[in-house]
């Protein structure tokens, strides 16, 4: 079952399209990268999801229940992480946790034991002192931590990493991979390498509309058409190749055989090996993630 | 419920932490002690400045200070208390709104309206306890130095002026449904009571209006009664429901 279906979201500030058609589904337990550019939508689409922002077409269901405006999905479902979490300053990090576990009605047996279990998660167990002497990873991590409380099955986090130093970027991942065995984790980002490192599925948004959405498997089968990289040792041979493979380009002094499959390896290597053409280098490059978000940006 | 009890306590633990109860507590204790010190002082300022007042040409005969006399200033003074009060909390709803502490409270279930509520009870809370604790701390001294049975229903003029101020809380909990900041809030609030003074200068819709509560001069002299209250005091108590059952749907509708 789909955790989370978006189908169709519209929505417009004034004169403005900000969503014109976004639709993706995220299944149980895995990780969702939402990608997409600055300002590409992201965030006003999580802001629906959790009924925060009021759509102008399109249906949202989470767990089976249509999301409306104004109201959240019933508790206990989502989880969310907003990209800078803001928190009670004159609280700890204890305190808060209680709090929202208050909120959500977790009894205060199991709650004690379950902000003991989150703050370890979330390397905050040690901390004693208020939230508005926090840094921003620290801030984040609760942000994680609260989400959790009330073990949701979908947790959403909007750019949970972008404004982490390298370390912080990955504790944050780390806890996020950890959570997958709990819940669905749908995260928005425009940094490539990390959804790359832990997510399953991906939705590509641009233009106001899902581009592209599947799993990164899906993705590779799509850029299937690896290319080869070559470095001659004499750049004089140059020519001997591209005339037996007029397919390829030469660009600062390397030749590129586009679209290369596994034979067309096989048939460039015999070439060079009977013509005794000397080598520098012959790499292969698999399409990455980023390949294809340019592609699908259109750039 | 769970929700509103939840979102109540932190609200007390925000009042405790952020030092304005303290603050407010203060404001209440300094008013209610004021009152009689200044009624007090009185006849020994005019004494200290009757020499100035001799060479004005004036003559100052003796002073004579009654229970009334710390009551007047007990109506003179309550107000600031309550000014204090209303800035202090203000901002109490735009500027969780404007930081965004409320959403992942939101998304946990919790509803607007519980947020809404709890904030309005805990004002209330203040309040009260703030007007009652003066009123207290005034009656003893006043009690202590003069006779209060010279001054007439002074804990229904009391409860004129805590109505009062409920209606001015339930203007903050309306106008922060949709205003974006404290300052439009306090302005919003400020506006109402000017409206309120525009309208009293009609002399058939003052007894009405819900500033008639603030009118205790009349009622401790014995010139009105208590009765003559009714009409005002049930206005004030109907405009503040009102105004607070408008601020759910309003708040509901709020883009956060």
């Amino acid at each position: 079952m789909n955790v989370l279906e978006v189908r169709d979201i519209k929505k417009s500030f004034g004169s403005k399209k900000v969503l014109e058609g976004v639709s993706f589904s995220v299944p149980e337990n895995c990780v969702f990268g939402f990608i997409g550019r600055n300002g590409a939508g992201k965030t006003t689409t999580m802001r629906a999801v959790l009924g925060l922002l009021k759509t102008d077409g399109g249906e949202i269901d989470v767990c089976g229940e249509r999301v409306s405006y104004g109201c959240t999905p019933k508790s206990g479902c989502i989880g969310f992480l907003p990209d800078v979490p803001e928190f009670y300053g004159y609280m700890n990090a204890r305190e808060y946790l209680t709090l929202c576990g208050d909120i959500t009605g977790i009894d205060r047996s199991t709650l004690k034991s379950r902000c003991s279990e989150l703050l370890e998660l979330v390397g905050l167990d040690k901390e004693k002192h208020r939230i508005k002497g926090y840094s921003r990873g620290m801030k984040q991590r609760l942000g994680i931590a609260q989400a959790l409380i009330n073990r949701p099955k979908l947790l959403i986090c909007d750019e949970p990493t972008s404004a982490l130093d390298p370390v912080g970027r990955k504790e944050i991942l780390d806890i996020l991979s950890t959570a997958k065995e709990q819940t669905s984790v749908v995260f928005s980002t425009h940094i490539l390498s990390d959804v790359e490192r832990i997510c399953t599925q991906v939705a590509f948004l641009e233009g106001g509309r899902t581009a592209f959405s599947g799993s990164i498997e899906e993705i590779h089968a799509m850029k299937s058409d690896t290319a080869l990289e070559l470095t001659l040792a004499r750049p004089e041979d140059t020519g001997r190749v591209t005339a037996t493979f007029p397919g390829c380009t030469v660009s600062e002094g390397k030749l590129i055989f586009p679209k290369a499959s596994d034979s067309d390896q096989a048939e460039l290597m015999a070439f060079l090996g009977a013509q005794a053409i000397p080598v520098m280098r012959l790499e292969r490059h698999e399409a990455d993630l980023e390949d294809l978000f340019m592609e699908v940006i259109g750039k | 419920m769970k929700g509103f009890t939840a979102f109540f306590s932190k609200e007390v633990r925000e009042l405790i932490r952020t030092k304005r109860l303290m603050i407010l507590a203060a404001v209440f204790i300094v008013v209610g002690i004021m009152n009689p010190a200044i009624a007090k002082l009185t006849p020994k300022i005019i004494e200290m400045e009757a020499e100035t007042f001799d060479s004005m040409g004036m003559t100052v005969g003796e002073v004579k200070v009654t229970a009334m006399d710390c009551w007047t200033q007990f109506i003179k003074n309550i107000p600031m208390a309550l000014i204090v009060l209303l800035i202090m909390m203000s901002g109490a709803y735009t500027s969780e709104y404007a930081k965004g502490t409320l959403i992942p409270l939101l998304t946990k279930g919790l509803s607007r309206s519980a947020v809404v509520l709890s904030k309005f009870f805990v004002m209330l809370t203040v309040w009260s306890a703030g007007l009652w604790l003066c009123f207290g701390i005034t009656y003893f001294y006043s009690g202590y130095y003069w006779d209060n049975s010279a001054v007439k229903e002074l804990p229904f003029a009391a409860f004129g002026w805590w109505l009062f101020g409920v209606l001015m809380i339930s203007c903050i909990v309306f106008f922060s449904s949709f205003a974006g900041s404290a300052g439009q809030v306090m302005l919003g609030t400020g506006a109402a009571y000017f409206a309120m003074t525009m309208i009293g200068m009609y002399k058939k819709a003052a007894e009405y209006l819900p500033s008639r509560l603030c009118d205790c001069a009349s009622l401790y002299k014995g010139e009105l009664e208590p009765s003559d209250y009714f009409k005002a005091a049930v206005i004030t108590a109907a405009v503040s429901l009102v105004l607070v059952a408008a601020a759910l749907p309003l708040t509901n509708r709020r883009q956060l």
